[in-house]
């Protein structure tokens, strides 16, 4: 069994036209369910002219309004407490309570049946069986869990694909690494920033050299880290690991990874998800590689509060190429780019945080962390970048210098105001980083 | 596609969950059955997923 590449080997190479006949049979199945038990969105559908017997095609589905995060936020005012009318079971089938980070505002609350929490644990097998996961590895998971949905399911994961799970959550940074150690642990799930940050402290405040640790394949998640190169490359050389990437969210599920072949690029899990790119501008359903849009996504299989046409905001696009592992499912091409909340213009150039990390972390001799601010002086927008030079490479810090403002200036086309910072100064974070502070509207209303 | 009796294993999966949902009736009144029956539900649902909605791919809606 543990040859097996796949985690299902029917579903992972259904050839795609069956993919899609299954994913329109499964949408109308949750259209359904959903119409009938959810109150908002049978108002939003009702609105829009739309019954379960008018989905028949595609091109019905891109019919249906999108629902959006804010719109979650105002149902959970309403009855029943504390999730709001777009419950679709009673309250009493539901097992789990998670919540969103809050990143993007006011956090949405988050309910699922024991089947839903099944569903998860199902949707991360594929993950993890896909990057090498097998019940001879023991697993370490560094992380805090708490309310948030991060990592919960990458540790029932772990344990229905038969691995020895160590949760190491209450433990501080230091603590963990001795564990790893101690347990000579195969495998670990974390944020990107916080798998560096281990990393650091390991190095410079343990005299420990990580890549001589057990470790041998990392999975990430929660920023998308893992699918900027240079990010993980730096990951990769620090733990002496192999590095996978994994999308998914608390509202959404795990809906996409990286497999062992690291095809420069997500698997989307075509038979639990429908994922559709529109056009940021105009709505337009992008089919094509090569052109990147937001992500609408449909949980095909999950029940108490679904996910039908949710407009993520995730910026992607398809890649054109197959995946060497075989499997059928559509590719991202370099995974989740960033947010359309956060794709911004500076100085009339569109500049994603993701191409600063890019950047960054490619230049030898910079720390990992950074830090983006972007104001406006009277009518000119300025963008102060901070970074840390290693101990190592304080007597070229020029050199550093020059290299970093030419490869921004390459890369982004902006100029930088580049400040170099103290060792260890910047901010460290533990769940997701927030390196990215506009404060161009702050200023306008001040 | 790999070669797998997909219709066999899709009848013993139908068959677990009449069983499950029997056993779930039997259960009314006896908490240690009806709340296992429904995690063992839960993982039923997880097989059907991953192959009963292929099989059911060849039957007209």
């Amino acid at each position: 069994m543990t040859d097996q590449i796949y985690w299902n080997p029917v579903l992972e190479t259904l050839p795609q036209e069956k993919i899609r006949q299954l994913q329109l049979k499964k949408f109308k199945k949750i259209f359904k369910w959903t119409y009938e038990r959810s109150k908002f969105h049978r108002q939003i559908y009702d609105e829009a002219g739309l019954k379960p017997e008018d989905i028949r095609s595609f091109e019905d589905i891109r019919r249906i309004p999108r629902v959006e995060k804010s719109m979650m936020r105002d149902i959970q005012r309403k009855d029943p407490f504390p999730y709001g009318d777009a419950l679709c079971v009673p309250l009493e089938e539901v097992a789990v309570f998670r919540q969103t980070s809050g990143t993007t505002g006011q956090p949405v609350y988050q309910p699922d049946t024991w089947q839903d929490w099944e569903w998860w644990a199902e949707c991360w097998s594929y993950i993890l069986w896909a990057q090498g996961y097998r019940p001879k590895d023991r697993v370490f998971i560094p992380f805090g869990y708490n309310i948030f949905v991060a990592f919960w399911a990458g540790h029932y994961a772990a344990e229905k694909v038969g691995c020895e799970v160590i949760p190491g959550g209450v433990l501080d940074t230091k603590a963990r690494i001795l564990k790893i150690q101690e347990l000579q642990a195969t495998a670990m799930m974390g944020t990107p920033t916080y798998i560096l940050g281990m990393a650091e402290t390991a190095q410079m405040k343990m005299e420990i050299d990580p890549s001589e640790l057990t470790i041998d394949k990392i999975t990430c998640a929660g920023e998308c880290g893992a699918s900027i190169p240079s990010t993980k490359r730096r990951l990769e050389k620090a733990w002496g690991a192999k590095v996978y990437d994994h999308a998914g969210a608390t509202e959404i599920g795990a809906w996409s990874f990286e497999c062992q072949d690291q095809p420069g690029g997500l698997h989307v899990n075509d038979a639990m998800f429908l994922v559709e790119i529109a056009d940021v501008e105009t709505g337009e359903i992008i089919e094509e590689s090569g052109r990147r849009g937001k992500m609408i996504i449909t949980a095909l299989d999950r029940q108490a509060q679904p996910c039908v046409r949710f407009d993520s905001k995730d910026v992607i696009e398809w890649s054109s190429d197959p995946c060497s592992c075989g499997r059928t499912s559509r590719l991202i091409k370099g995974g989740v780019v960033g947010r359309a909340d956060d794709i911004t213009k500076v100085k009339g150039v569109l500049l994603a945080p993701s191409a600063i990390e890019e950047v960054v972390h490619g230049v030898d001799g910079l720390g990992d962390e950074y830090e983006v601010i972007v104001d406006r002086v009277g009518h000119t927008d300025r963008i102060k970048l901070k970074v840390e030079v290693l101990p190592e490479a304080q007597d070229q810090c020029q050199l550093v210098e020059c290299e970093l403002a030419d490869q921004l200036r390459l890369k982004t086309n902006l100029r930088y105001d580049i400040e170099i910072c103290g060792c260890e100064t910047l901010p460290r974070y533990e769940v997701k980083a927030k390196r990215f502070k506009d404060l161009r509207e702050k200023s306008k209303e001040d | 596609m790999p070669q797998f009796d997909l219709n066999e294993i899709d009848s013993k999966i139908q068959m677990m969950k009449r069983t499950a949902e029997e056993l779930a009736q039997a259960g009314e009144n006896f908490p240690a059955i009806a709340r296992n029956i429904v995690r063992i539900s839960a993982g039923i649902k997880m097989l059907e997923i991953n192959i009963s909605d292929v099989v059911e791919l060849e039957t007209p809606d």
